[in-house]
């Protein structure tokens, strides 16, 4: 085991052992690890294979930023891409590698390593754009879908997630050193405040490293508990732990996951994850900083891990990763890990660095000197090398002689960078700054404030005055926290990108994106070809388009192109970061609604007896109508509708009505608004009397129609499409206020508030009559499209002569309250006449006979009243409708306009398809002239023959003539062209 | 996601909002006298300009209200609301500095290899 002295650990629990298994072989932690320094404490350095060459990979980071250690959680419905370095261990978890065939030390895959000639920057554009496009489809693509890729998808989940809603005076992203500091000055303020924090312990680096000794006189960690105790305790501010703010969007939104099972399984039936939605006045961003790394050759060897990260598997976990590291860097902040390995009883096996020795840091130069650490100054290493680990380096000193250290693990720093990700993506600017070799923020754009060194404020001496400086605005008492430091207060830091290679093997490679397998070497190769705009290269290289964004390396790659382009790095300029700041779950941002909650689900006031009398349901945007009853099991649809309509005909049947959309308008203008709304005039109406109406939209075309009753001048109702109703509300509405605000008119919809049941067939008044016995249903007293109110039973309702089916009905308006018990006493006073519930299926069979269209399935939004052959209902006198002007445009009066037409197959038992093309020719040759497509089809029982609706260019002047419809099979059928009306061409079923 | 300060019912999250394109097109009335191609301008062409843009919002999930707004769509910000029936306010009391069509902000638009 690689413990520590555990018993001055605070973080682990080293009493509690965890059992969990990894690639099957089980292994125990402590409660409070993480995979990573659990695998760590088990000697465990080979975490993955990488995603282009399957090279071996091992723990690069401590943290959010691993681009390496990449896991699936079996236990948790095989949740891929975990990052090992963060996700806690709990009893009984289940992990394995990802990207590996057939195991993790025997990996098929890392063949490609071999072939990467074949895998140049480049290499996607390349082989889709080249000239052997037939290569990608039968041979890169099948391959590389087996060898490339991240974690497998998982086969089954559910996972609970919920949402919050938070809305805050101040958020403050980061519970580190500056965080705390800025979240006491703010304790029993006139503020509301959150302080958010990824981890499940507050305190940021004082936790994870050993700079700071002391704070205002006490240990870090009695600090920190007292401090956070006081926080806790305040009543204006509040603490998520474990909780990741993803992203920062315009107008301080900020969007946060939690995590509500650290360490331990998730349970089923609970929470798992919530994610926060923050509106706030004021931003903080205390998130810090974010270690740089160095390319070299097989930069990614495991055993080769970032300095402050293997300080923090030290200080945190009490897990040393290795005895005996060698370390490696460019600038100051190495000298906290050197410090922490003394501290603990352990030293360095040598220590590297690209300055010389009297830039390096006083005080790390004498601790290094009296530790008689082997010091190579002004060096670099040049390359790592062993199999599947690290095992020796070449490091070439400040002579130029190359001596080899053998080593099983190296730490590194190629410099910090503070984590503008938020900052950026809430469109602040950034400046790049000389000195600190890195991108800080400069301006922001919204009311955001950055602290510490998320502020690129390396110094902490100066915390005292930048957080006085800015938060003045909060009017908090002056701070003064009193810091003991172990190691130099200030960051200095020397240039150094990349350090060259003796020379080029196929195996060896420096790689600038560790996830991506981006080497230097594909930078180089992409800005010779001309890729040297950043934001091309990125796209072209791949780098940084991994899902850690290459948080360690991507301000390398700048370094390394501005000086490939020998330019400043700021005229490189920078790539953005996008939302989220790490990966989050589909299933998080679904929240509730999901499944079954995934869309609201409307249902029709009897929906019951519709469930006990059979119904097969079928969906018209949320409604949920009756499609067909069958009689039982065995009853096919087709059966069913057959036997539906015919009983319709021959006797009588009731439809379930009541999705229709229904809108009152009201006002004194109502009259003049209609006229302005639909097509039609409603002038000369009597009160009392219903017109079928049409709604064009402003470009002529058919947006809906329904009927509309007119109960005076100014009042009316109109129904529309069970999928229109909102739309066309919306559309009155917003006319009503925006076009013609002088008229008086209100409306409101109604749809829910009555149930509709269409009655029709010959012999729907001998039903009507007996149920409504009081009324007078004689032709003479209640005419066709007219409507009377009456009351049944003290239920007031309304009921319209009209018919959607071509024979004589009636439509009972009823309050939806009442609307079962008027349904039932229908039902069981027609059954004496043969009276049969039907559904959706057979109606529009029974209207498409009748040649009535549906709007949405017989017209698409390109289709005029002319084209469907409906001139009589547009108000010729009227001086303005919606859409009246467009219908003498051009290209509507155009004579090749597709037109409504009806089709009959000439073998009248022929299938036709909804969809199928209507050509001239027996034979279909390419290119075939189209004439139009069937927009409904139907087996018809009454007429005894298919037929079919179509929309076909000049179709009006067609009719006569033989045309043929083609199938999938590119067959032909042949069919006549005829009139849009199948059934009762006189119009007496109507009014009889 | 913005925030939108509806003018009878007060600041709502985006979400409750629709968006209706421009504002301020007058819709000529129906009549033939219009001509072909000032109706054809009427129904199918608006502006989208990059930076100061007058359109026009409804509270769909609330008051149900139009409304008209002053927005900068390089940066998103809402400069200005106001009913209907009030006066639109000026152009020139607002500051525009984007150059259209490729110009950028230099705060504010997020998109930095432009401004560079
Ligand atoms: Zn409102």
């Amino acid at each position: 085991m690689s413990d520590l002295n555990l018993t001055d650990n605070k973080f682990i629990q080293f009493h509690q052992k965890i059992g969990f298994k990894f690639d099957g072989v089980k292994y125990y932690g402590y409660k409070g690890d993480t995979i990573a320094s659990a695998l760590l404490r088990n000697n465990i350095k080979l975490i993955g294979r990488s995603f282009k060459y399957h090279r071996p990979r091992g723990f690069y980071t401590c943290g959010i930023e691993e681009p390496n250690a990449l896991v699936q959680i079996i236990s948790e419905y095989s949740e891929p891409n975990t990052r090992a370095t963060i996700k806690k261990i709990y009893e009984g978890m289940e992990i394995e590698s990802q990207n590996r065939w057939p195991s993790l030390e025997t990996d098929i895959g890392s063949i490609n390593n071999m072939f990467s000639p074949v895998f140049p920057a480049g290499f996607y554009y390349k082989t889709f754009m080249g000239p052997h496009k037939n290569f990608w489809k039968k041979i890169y693509e099948p391959i590389i879908r087996k060898a490339a890729g991240l974690g497998k998808p998982p086969k089954e989940f559910k996972a609970v997630s919920t949402h919050l809603y938070h809305n805050v005076d101040i958020t403050i992203v980061g519970g580190g050193l500056n965080g705390l500091i800025a979240a006491k000055s703010l304790i029993d303020t006139k503020f509301s405040v959150l302080l958010i924090d990824f981890d499940d312990r507050l305190g940021g680096i004082l936790n994870n490293s050993s700079k700071v000794q002391s704070v205002n006189n006490q240990t870090p960690m009695d600090w920190i508990s007292e401090t956070v105790k006081e926080i806790e305790n305040s009543k204006n501010i509040k603490i998520l732990r474990n909780t990741l703010v993803t992203t920062y969007n315009y107008i301080n939104h900020l969007i946060a996951i939690e995590d509500k099972f650290v360490g331990s399984r998730p349970l089923k039936d609970k929470v798992n994850s919530t994610l926060h939605k923050i509106r706030t006045d004021q931003v903080i961003l205390s998130n810090g900083h974010i270690e740089r790394f160095l390319s070299f050759q097989n930069n990614d060897l495991p055993g080769i891990m970032l300095c402050s990260s293997f300080e923090k598997y030290m200080c945190r976990y009490g897990v040393i990763p290795s005895k005996e590291t060698v370390v490696f860097s460019n600038n100051s902040n190495s000298e906290s890990l050197v410090f922490s390995l003394i501290k603990k009883g352990f030293k360095p096996k040598a220590y590297i660095d690209s300055r010389s020795g009297e830039n390096i840091e006083p005080d790390l130069f004498d601790l290094i000197r009296k530790n008689d650490i082997p010091l190579y100054t002004n060096s670099q290493i040049k390359g790592a090398y062993g199999n599947k680990k690290l095992q020796k380096i070449l490091v070439e000193d400040s002579s130029g002689g190359v001596n080899e250290i053998k080593t099983d693990f190296l730490c590194l720093s190629g410099g910090i960078n503070p984590d503008v990700h938020l900052f950026t993506q809430s469109k602040g600017l950034l400046d790049w700054d000389e000195k600190d070799l890195t991108y800080k923020p400069a301006q922001a754009f919204q009311p955001t404030i950055t602290l510490g060194s998320a502020s690129g404020q390396f110094d902490f001496n100066a915390i005292n005055k930048e957080i006085n400086e800015k938060l003045v605005v909060f009017g908090i008492k002056p701070v003064q926290i009193k810091l003991e430091l172990n190691t130099s207060h200030k960051f200095k830091i020397e240039k150094l990108w990349e350090v060259l290679p003796q020379k080029q093997t196929i195996w060896s490679k420096s790689f600038i994106d560790l996830q991506n397998d981006v080497t230097t070497k594909d930078i180089r190769q992409a800005i010779s070809e001309g890729f040297d705009r950043i934001e091309h290269l990125k796209r072209y290289t791949t780098n940084s388009m991994g899902t850690d964004q290459g948080k360690i390396s991507s301000i390398n790659a700048l370094g390394i192109v501005s000086d490939l382009l020998d330019k400043k790095v700021n005229e490189v300029g920078t790539t953005i970061y996008r939302p989220p700041y790490a990966p989050l779950s589909f299933a998080a941002i679904a929240g509730r609604n999901s499944y079954e909650y995934y869309d609201p689900e409307r249902k029709s006031p009897i929906h019951n007896w519709h469930i006990s009398n059979g119904a097969v349901f079928e969906d018209v945007g949320q409604w949920k109508r009756p499609w067909y009853f069958p009689i039982n099991k065995d009853e096919t649809m087709n059966d069913a509708v057959q036997r539906e309509s015919k009983n319709v005909r021959e006797n009588a049947g009731v439809l379930d009505g009541s999705t229709l959309g229904k809108i009152e308008i009201k006002g004194k203008d109502a009259l003049a608004f209609m006229n302005l709304i639909y097509t039609n005039s409603f002038s000369k109406m009597k009160p009392g009397t219903s017109r079928y109406a049409l709604m064009l939209g402003e470009d002529g075309m058919v947006k809906d129609d329904g009927i509309i009753c007119k109960i005076s001048d100014e009042h009316f109702i109109a129904t529309t499409t069970t999928g229109g109703a909102a739309t066309v509300l919306g559309c009155m509405e917003e006319y009503a206020q925006t076009e013609w605000p002088n008229l008086n008119v209100y409306m409101n919809s109604i749809t829910e508030q009555y149930a509709t049941f269409n009655i029709s067939g010959p012999k729907t008044r001998n039903i009507i009559e007996k149920v409504f016995p009081e009324v007078n249903f004689s032709n003479e007293a209640f005419p066709f499209m007219t409507f009377q109110f009456h009351e049944y039973e003290d239920t007031p309702i309304r009921i319209l002569r009209a018919s959607f089916t071509g024979e004589m009905g009636y439509e009972i308006y009823v309050p939806s309250n009442q609307a079962l018990k008027i349904w039932e006493k229908i039902i069981s006073f027609g059954k004496e006449f043969g009276l049969k519930p039907y559904g959706t299926e057979t109606m529009h069979l029974l209207r498409a006979e009748k040649g009535y269209i549906i709007v949405g399935q017989d017209t698409d939004g390109s289709i005029t009243p002319l084209d469907l052959g409906l001139d009589w209902m547009i108000g010729k006198s009227k001086k303005d409708f919606l859409g009246k002007r467009s219908l003498i445009r051009s290209d509507t009066v155009r004579k090749d306009r597709k037109q409504l037409v009806g089709i009959l197959p000439t073998n009248k038992n022929e299938k036709l398809e909804e969809g199928q093309h209507i050509i001239l020719d027996k034979e279909i040759k390419t290119p075939t002239p189209m004439l139009g497509h069937i927009t409904s089809c139907y087996q018809s029982p009454t007429l005894g023959h298919n037929f079919a609706l179509a929309v076909i260019k000049n179709g009006q002047s067609l009719i006569g003539t033989k045309a043929f419809a083609s199938t999938p099979e590119l067959k032909t059928i042949e069919v006549e062209i005829v009139e849009p009306i199948f059934y009762d061409k006189e119009n007496t079923k109507l009014a009889s | 996601m913005l925030i939108i300060d509806c003018p009878y019912c007060g600041p709502r999250d985006q979400s409750e909002f629709s968006n209706g394109g421009e504002a301020h097109v007058k819709r000529p009335d129906g009549s033939a006298e219009i001509g072909d191609r000032e109706w054809g301008e009427y129904v199918f062409i608006r502006a989208n300009p990059k930076g100061i843009f007058y359109e026009r919002w409804v509270h769909s999930h609330g008051c149900r209200k139009w409304f008209n707004c002053v927005r900068d769509t390089s940066t998103d910000e809402i400069l200005k609301i106001y009913k209907i029936d009030e006066e639109r306010p000026k152009l020139d009391s607002f500051k525009n500095n984007v150059k259209t069509p490729s110009g950028e902000p230099n705060l504010g638009s997020g998109n930095f290899t432009v401004k560079k």
